[in-house]
């Protein structure tokens, strides 16, 4: 096979010999080594090797976008008249465009090379740790990996972007057992570049080990009541990701569905609330440097002190609907941290729950949530009385974002993103 | 085609370790029109060959893109170098698997591929259709998607073969707004397993399903917010297909057994009411083709199927030929790999509960207060069997008659409990197949039921 630079060059001179008027187009080089754990027992090391090459091409202002893995000559060039064949066959849409020229730049992230030997032995020690420590876990399974990626970016601007990163993840699917009882799985994970520590230690693989420890005893929740909802940084995530999908993402500004269309500007959160989009953060692991349409990334706010600062936008949405792109193309969500301490903000709630997972559809576009609270605990009085089961939590994506009632000091980083817990006022809690 | 560079290379394997050599291709090939805008527009395709050794209880792996003999021979040699490793520091000491008779499973299909040309052709004649019928929508979108799995598989022990899984569907999505203001969004896949010319001919062959779509949409306008709490509903095949898939399903996958699954202490005992029985099908379900039929899967093993639970009792597992062992049974056929790169795991293939006796509509009329639950647009349960599906369309039932429509909601329950619940069950059965299961790989299964009439808790507003 060719060097990254030579599969580049044939795809840009194919591109060009096919009659593309615009064209980006990206190599990657990408090795993996993982470690699996299965019912608690090592099963399974890997090691991946994969090539691929990604084009979009424009003629004619209709757009085709090609991806293969194949990246000898002869493939390359089928692969080229593939993505014009399907753009010559699109719609013309004037709204299609790729980056102007940035220039050339190489960036490096992270442990491109991976030390396999320690990363077994980090991954032997988590597990004997778990095992000592917390003898109620069993672990369904357990990934561990190294991945190093060397990407090499050129559009037909005159931009070149070459990317060379490595980074290690750990991921974990697990749930707690005594007896007759058995807890609701959970899962935690973490990338780093750095095997410096022991697992236990990196992102709130500690804490939520116990948490699902202590899930094992339930308590009540009675009927239905109005309350407090804690959200653990695991579960903020994935509601901020729903909020982003309803009201901020490319395809709810294109359809013109989202409700806070008008809102550019405006309150739409509780002041304490700020969002970023920050994939150079230094939290942040290895994560984008250019974005899907060839810009360099750039970090931004999409609610700043409670104001909505920006749509997620890519360059066509953005060009369709007259509001501005987005800095980046990625989602290293970081939320800014408040200035409660976490045990305060227990100590503070008279009836409320502390929302460790949520389980529960994507949200209808006017941000309605219903689903069942998992891994959550009840709050009285300021006191975690126990774990919940069978408990349902609705509310409104919005107007939770307008009655948060507290964010904490400590924030979790686990390398994707960096948050901080959040309590929001006026959740309907419904026991069985 | 893909061609056969693998077959050649048996003579390098390791004499006495089970082992695994895949040459694989997927195709996907996507067109997505929102609102008559082209936002998707693409071909991908991979390709590549892995290989999976398995010594003294521990797995080696390793994978290439490129469809060569070299990259056989180099996924071989690292595949068996990190069998080696983690059998020197792990040292489980366990036997090779018991074998299975050699044996070769021919092509069932050939993958056709079709100019992008079609597909947008296609989805711009059926987005035509719903513009121009039904300009009041607040958004319309319509994708068309196809995807394409082939594998040459060659095993140490076991079958050895060459097999395809195409499925081509429309998807339709058309949002609307209630009267009271609340959004509102249906869609329906339409399509199945093979090749795009096998399953459609015209666009006006989906015509009438978007005028049902719509007519569907638009009783729901007028729907109401169902009353909350714990009710008799009629689950339509839709929802107990995805309760046989996510609630039951994946707590009798083998290695979620061992995980510590809800079904571990269950075997052989009464986990549903004796009018269930459910069945994972490998590529004939009942004297049909299956939505996506499995003939043999990565591990060598022919594809049979697996029944789960018979008339009410738990009589099995899902295995990979690992936990067959583990479990003293026979493997049938589970281990399947999404890609060329990832390695077999426990999956299912074509889930069901089994039709009953019942009339549908006499099941309906025996409901005095209750609902009937038609739609589903996701579903998640977790190894306890506790699970979640957000309904997407239902109806009151009062007094054994269906009344109005109903708004988004979701139901919710236990999956050894509620089944236990099931008193009436339907004549009939619908599957679907147009999804992806999650499981570190996705991968497309079928899942499928009959009408059950069960309680469940369901969420209201």
């Amino acid at each position: 096979m060719e060097d990254i630079r030579s599969i580049a060059q044939i795809t840009g001179e194919a591109l060009k010999q096919e009659g593309a008027e615009k064209a980006q187009y990206t190599v990657t080089f990408k090795e993996t080594h993982e470690f699996n754990v299965d019912g608690g027992e090592f099963s399974l090391f890997r090691t991946l090797f994969d090539n691929s090459l990604s084009i979009t091409a424009f003629k004619n202002q209709k757009k085709g976008s090609a991806f293969t893995n194949k990246l000898d000559a002869a493939a390359i060039a089928g692969t080229v008249k593939e993505c014009l064949a399907s753009a010559d066959s699109g719609i013309a849409d004037s709204a299609y465009d790729i980056a102007p020229d940035q220039g050339k730049e190489c960036f490096r992230e992270g442990s491109y090379e991976p030390d396999a030997d320690k990363l077994f032995e980090r991954t032997r020690e988590l597990m004997e740790e778990i095992r000592t420590n917390h003898p109620k876990i069993v672990m369904e399974q357990m990934i561990v990996s190294h991945v190093k990626s060397h990407m090499l970016y050129q559009n037909t601007n005159g931009t070149e972007f070459e990317y060379f990163w490595g980074e290690y993840s750990i991921s974990m699917m697990y749930s707690a057992h005594e007896g007759d009882r058995t807890t609701s799985f959970f899962s935690s994970g973490v990338n780093t570049d750095k095997l410096d520590k022991p697992f236990i230690e990196l992102g709130s693989f500690e804490k939520d080990l116990c948490d699902v420890e202590a899930q094992l005893t339930t308590v009540p929740v009675e009927g239905k009541f109005e309350g407090v909802a804690v959200l653990t940084p695991s579960s903020l995530g994935s509601f901020i990701y729903s909020a982003i999908s309803n009201f901020v993402a490319d395809s709810v500004i294109l359809e013109k569905t989202s409700i806070w269309l008008d809102k550019l500007n405006t309150k739409v959160a509780d002041e304490s609330i700020t969002v970023s989009i920050a994939p150079t953060d230094s939290r942040i692991s290895c994560s984008e440097r250019f974005t899907h349409d060839g810009f360099k990334s750039e970090d931004y706010n999409i609610i700043e002190d409670g104001v909505l600062k920006s749509f997620m936008l890519s360059l066509y949405v953005a060009n369709k609907s007259g509001f501005e792109r987005a800095g980046n193309s990625s989602f290293a969500l970081i939320m800014k941290n408040g200035n409660t301490p976490y045990a305060d903000m227990i100590k503070n709630i008279k009836k409320g729950i502390i929302v460790g997972r949520f389980s529960g559809g994507q949200p209808g576009t006017n941000g309605d949530f219903s689903g069942i609270a998992k891994n959550s605990f009840l709050i009285e009085d300021g006191e975690i009385k126990g774990a919940v089961s069978e408990t349902m939590i609705n509310g409104n994506l919005a107007e939770m974002l307008n009655n948060v009632v507290a964010v904490s000091q400590e924030t979790v980083e686990d390398g994707n993103s960096v948050l901080p817990y959040i309590a929001v006022d006026k959740i309907v809690i419904s026991g069985k | 085609m893909l061609e056969d560079f693998i077959s050649g290379k048996k003579s390098l394997f390791t004499t006495g370790v089970h082992t695994e050599l895949r040459a694989q291709e997927n195709k996907q090939r996507r067109v997505t029109l929102v609102q008559g805008n082209l936002t998707a527009n693409a071909r991908l395709e991979t390709a590549g060959v892995s290989a999976r050794v398995y010594k003294n209880g521990v797995y080696g792996f390793s994978s290439m893109a490129e469809c060569t003999g070299a990259a056989a021979e180099a996924v071989l040699k690292a595949a068996t170098e990190n069998a080696l490793f983690m059998d020197k520091h792990i040292q489980k000491g366990k036997d090779n698997f018991p074998s299975i008779a050699a044996g070769s499973t021919p092509l069932n299909k050939v993958i056709c591929d079709t100019e992008q040309k079609r597909y947008i052709e296609f989805v711009k004649e059926v987005d035509a259709y719903i513009s121009e019928k039904y300009p009041n929508l607040a958004s319309r979108s319509v994708v068309l998607s196809a995807d394409s799995m082939e594998k040459i598989i060659c095993t140490s022990d076991g079958y050895d073969g060459h097999v395809t899984l195409p499925r081509t569907y429309i998807y339709l999505f058309l949002n609307s707004e209630s009267t009271s203001g609340v959004p509102l969004e249906l869609y329906k896949p339409i399509g199945g397993y093979g090749n795009f010319d096998d399953i459609f001919k015209a666009p006006s062959q989906v015509y009438a399903d978007i005028d049902a779509l719509y007519e569907t949409l638009m009783q729901k306008r007028e729907g109401v917010y169902a009353e909350a709490g714990y009710k008799t509903v009629v689950l339509g095949g839709i929802l107990s297909g995805m309760l046989a898939h996510e609630a039951v399903g994946h707590t009798v996958e083998a290695d979620l057994v061992l995980g510590g699954s809800v079904a571990g202490p269950a075997l052989h005992k009464q986990v549903a009411s004796d009018l269930v029985t459910m069945v994972d099908f490998a590529h004939t379900a009942l004297g049909e083709e299956a939505p996506l039929p499995v003939y043999l899967d990565d591990e060598g093993t022919p594809a049979e199927d697996a029944v789960l639970i018979q008339d009410g009792i738990l009589q099995g597992y899902m295995n990979n030929r690992e936990s067959a062992e583990h479990f003293g049974v026979k493997p049938q056929g589970n281990a399947r790999a999404y890609g060329f790169s990832d390695e077999p795991l426990i999956r299912m293939r074509n889930t069901a509960v089994l039709p009953g006796k019942d009339k549908l509509e006499d099941i309906i009329a025996s409901v005095e207060d209750g609902y009937y639950l038609t739609n589903t647009n996701n579903g998640q349960a977790d190894t306890t069997g506790e699970f979640m599906f957000g309904v997407s369309m239902g109806y009151e039932i009062k007094n054994g008659k269906l009344g109005r429509a109903i708004l988004d909601t979701t139901i919710s329950g236990v999956a050894f409990d509620m089944l236990k619940t099931v008193d009436m069950v339907s004549d009939d059965m619908v599957w679907s197949s147009s999804g992806f299961c999650g499981k570190k790989q996705p991968m497309p299964v079928g899942m499928g039921g009959p009408a059950l009439r069960c309680k469940v808790m369901i969420g209201g507003r």
